[in-house]
């Protein structure tokens, strides 16, 4: 018990050392902040890509637009036949119709299709394949889906998606190394923080070596005060992370709504944040640990 | 209380070594008050941070409360020197914070209770006559009254030995006389002190042991005086 007061005590002077210098403790809280920032908002941005993209991802299908004069009873009846296929995981008919309804609603250009006589549009059957994953299955799929009667054009969409998919998987891994190296960053940011402190209470530091204070005495508020910065800097990250969010959220809804999808921009949430702010914390933690007993280590030498 | 047996402390500069003490011996028992005098470079110093512990000595045996210091493992040090009171000759004070906060700081550091720490410091601050001081910061305070806080620091531990290195080197001669009263006070009441001190005014004054230093030798002991 006396020592979690001995704790807190030690906890609550640091906060107020920091706060006796409030310029100097903003300036390196923004330095972290920013830092940390950076590798967290892209991070955000290529989840949101991401979310965008498995929504056209939800298993690779393949468009089959039929032939004009196929009627509506013998679409279905293909789409019973290609149903049985092992490969394929289902079917769905989309009527000329029900095409042109579709269209007129996502395009933009209703006005312009009431222009033409008729409808210019097949009636599609869409495939969705239960051997996406697989590239060697789906060629001779596609070749027989092509090759059944009536079937205009087969088309397999997700060529495009798989190059998307493995473009975001580089640029995550570019984000993680990046964010490896801004980690890195900080820790040297409060590191160096805090040999300047233990260079300032030289004199602090001797006289309670001297009457009797053990290392881990010694060392106390120092470890207490690259946690609180890094604590703190993570959580102005994740304040940074969130308003640019919140910036880039209205045009990202006017773009979402050009395309009629109600796509919303998603932050960082809770969870994340506060394991942005814990993050923070741990390499503040670190930082302090290797300077202060770098620091200390030079002082014993003298 | 304090035990030296053939103790050497050597250091090495470049390509000569400089010998600070030289083969020296004596014992101190509890309860008594020694003068250690010389001039400057005569290992005075030296002696003093052999028994503070802040450095190990070069060859010989070192004994204070029973505790070898030449075998005294690092970590055990902090441990060590909670049995030990040192004045020095700048105060070390901290001029930050309070005269409470500086008299505090052996209790804070040694994981004393905090309910305990107030009446403690009190007691000390009373020893050292300075009760009525403790709000306020050592830079207002006289070089005596500074000097004072620095001894209630020292004692506020209740350590049975009390080390003090030069202790009225910026003071006057009455506030000298008022420290060095303190001192032998504190002796009085059982506490084993070993002033550092060219004053030989009060060495002759308080009439206790002396110990001369000269080149890191001994070369004077009277021995246990009344």
């Amino acid at each position: 018990m006396n020592y979690l007061l001995r704790h807190v005590q030690v906890l609550l002077a640091t906060l107020g050392q920091m706060t006796r210098a409030p310029l100097a403790t903003l300036l390196t809280l923004i330095v972290i902040g920013i830092t940390l920032a950076l590798p967290s908002g892209l991070f955000v941005m290529l989840d949101n890509l991401e979310r965008v993209s498995t929504g056209w991802d939800q298993g690779a299908q393949a468009s089959l637009y039929l032939k004009r004069d196929v009627t509506e009873a013998a679409a279905s009846k293909l789409a019973r036949q290609i149903r049985a296929m092992p490969a394929v995981a289902g079917v769905d008919y989309i009527s000329r119709e029900a095409a042109l309804a579709e269209f007129r609603k996502l395009s933009g250009f209703g006005t312009a299709l009431n222009a033409l006589d008729g409808n210019p549009l097949p009636a599609v059957l869409v495939v969705r394949l239960a051997v996406a994953d697989d590239p060697a299955a789906v060629a001779p799929l596609m070749k027989t889906l092509a090759g059944l009667p009536g079937v205009d054009l087969a088309q397999l969409d997700i060529e495009w998606l798989q190059r998307l998919a493995a473009l975001l998987k580089l640029a995550e891994r570019a984000v993680a190394m990046l964010a490896v190296l801004l980690s890195l960053a900080v820790l040297l940011i409060i590191g160096n923080t805090i040999r300047l402190a233990v260079v300032n209470r030289q004199t602090e530091i001797e006289i309670i070596q001297l009457v009797g204070g053990t290392p881990g005495f010694v060392r106390r508020p120092f470890l207490y005060s690259g946690l609180l910065q890094g604590l703190l800097g993570g959580l102005l990250a994740w304040l940074l992370v969130e308003a640019s969010l919140l910036l880039l959220s209205g045009p990202a809804r006017e773009l979402a709504g050009l395309y009629g999808s109600n796509f919303a921009l998603t932050g960082l949430g809770a969870d994340q944040g506060l394991f942005l702010a814990l993050a923070g914390a741990l390499l503040g933690w670190i930082g302090s640990r290797l300077a202060v007993g770098w620091q200390l280590r030079q002082i014993a030498l003298r | 209380m304090i035990q030296l047996s053939h103790v050497s402390k050597r250091y090495l500069s470049g390509p000569s070594d400089y010998v600070a003490l030289r083969d020296v011996s004596f014992t101190v028992a509890k309860g008594e008050m020694v003068f250690v005098t010389g001039h400057s470079g005569a290992g005075k110093s030296t002696l003093l941070r052999l028994l503070a512990r802040i450095e190990r000595p070069t060859r010989g045996h070192l004994l204070v409360h029973n505790k070898n210091l030449v075998r005294l493992p690092n970590w055990r040090v902090p441990y060590y020197r909670r049995e030990l009171g040192v004045v020095f000759q700048d105060n070390k004070l901290l001029t930050d914070r309070s005269v409470f906060d500086n008299v505090a700081l052996p209790l804070v550091a040694s994981g004393v209770a905090q309910r305990d720490i107030p009446k403690r410091v009190r007691a000390a601050l009373d020893m050292v006559g300075l009760l009525d001081k403790e709000k306020l910061h050592p830079i207002v305070l006289s070089g005596g009254e500074q000097q004072r806080v620095g001894i209630a620091r020292a004692l506020v531990n209740r350590p049975p030995l009390l080390l003090a290195d030069e202790p009225t080197g910026n003071l006057d001669m009455q506030l000298s006389d008022s420290i060095f009263d303190l001192f032998h006070d504190f002796n009085r009441h059982g506490v084993t002190v070993l002033i550092v001190t060219h004053d030989l005014r009060q060495v002759e004054r308080l009439g206790k042991r002396v110990l001369t230093l000269k080149a890191g030798e001994v070369v004077r002991d009277t021995g246990l005086v009344g």
